[in-house]
């Protein structure tokens, strides 16, 4: 789902694109760039992506190339009393 | 199969060799369906056992509109899509009804060649189900239930939430 257009390539930070060419600097490394798109290179690496609080753990896998990092760390915390009300529901 | 096709698009007088031609074309779907014409005199004599539609791309679409706009019935054709099917064809925008044998036959090979129904709802329910499994944001949304183009939730995005439920917590607690 390219949104960007194709000349302009994905946008990486500056930092990130550096790495690009060895790739076990990443390696559970934090990032706090979450707009960097994932590129192929990455692949198989286990990075440290920061949602606001807390670097999450994140394993990269063939099916998250394209996305954005900061996709796959939540930055909200969900709501306790919503997962009560759907276990109400469901033996209803 | 084509021949006997044939034969009962020759011969619509029998009412019941029609319908007979009807239930076998709902068990192959993919093949060569049966046109089945129906003219005016014969839904005067029979009211209910009528055909009224005509199946294209496995779906049954109107008989009794244009062409144009009972194409619009199948899923994944809309209104651009049902227009360059016609321009495609050069077909002549008439009632559906109408539309001679060769006409409905080239009509169904234009149609399949877009991808609907069924196959566009797995491709869609694929897509989203590749977003579920990488758990990224979207995924999440979808599972939750919510929208994941980024509205607001506080309140509207009721076609995703469902119909209001006006302090439900209070209710149970009545209970």
């Amino acid at each position: 789902m390219p949104r960007r257009s194709l000349w302009k390539g994905s946008f990486l930070d500056a930092f990130l694109f550096r790495m690009k060419k060895n790739r076990e600097q990443i390696d559970s490394r934090k990032i706090w760039s979450r707009r960097s798109s994932i590129s192929p290179e990455f692949v198989d690496c286990s990075v440290l992506i920061y949602n606001g609080k807390t670097p999450v753990r994140c394993k990269i896998t063939d099916g998250k190339v394209g996305h954005k990092f900061g996709e796959f760390a939540f930055t909200r915390s969900s709501k306790t009393n919503r997962v009560k009300g759907r276990k109400g529901i469901n033996p209803v | 199969m084509a021949g006997l096709s044939m034969a009962s698009s020759l011969l619509p007088l029998s009412s019941s060799l029609s319908i007979a031609s009807r239930g076998s074309s709902f068990s192959c779907p993919g093949s060569l369906s049966f046109p089945t014409p129906s003219p005016a005199s014969k839904s005067q004599q029979r009211g209910a056992l009528t055909i009224r539609c005509v199946r294209v791309g496995g779906v049954e679409i109107p008989n009794n509109k244009r062409v144009e706009f009972s194409l619009r019935y199948i899923h994944g054709i809309g209104r651009v899509r049902a227009r360059q099917i016609l321009c495609d064809l050069s077909l002549e925008n008439k009632v559906t009804k109408d539309l001679s044998d060769e006409e409905l036959i080239s009509l169904r090979d234009e149609v399949s060649k877009y991808m609907i129904e069924g196959d566009l709802k797995r491709f869609n329910r694929l897509a989203i189900e590749r977003l579920k499994e990488i758990r990224c944001y979207r995924g999440i949304r979808h599972e939750m239930g919510l929208p994941c183009r980024g509205q607001r939730t506080k309140n509207n995005c009721r076609t995703l939430k469902g119909k209001k439920v006006s302090v439900a917590g209070k209710k149970k607690a009545s209970r």
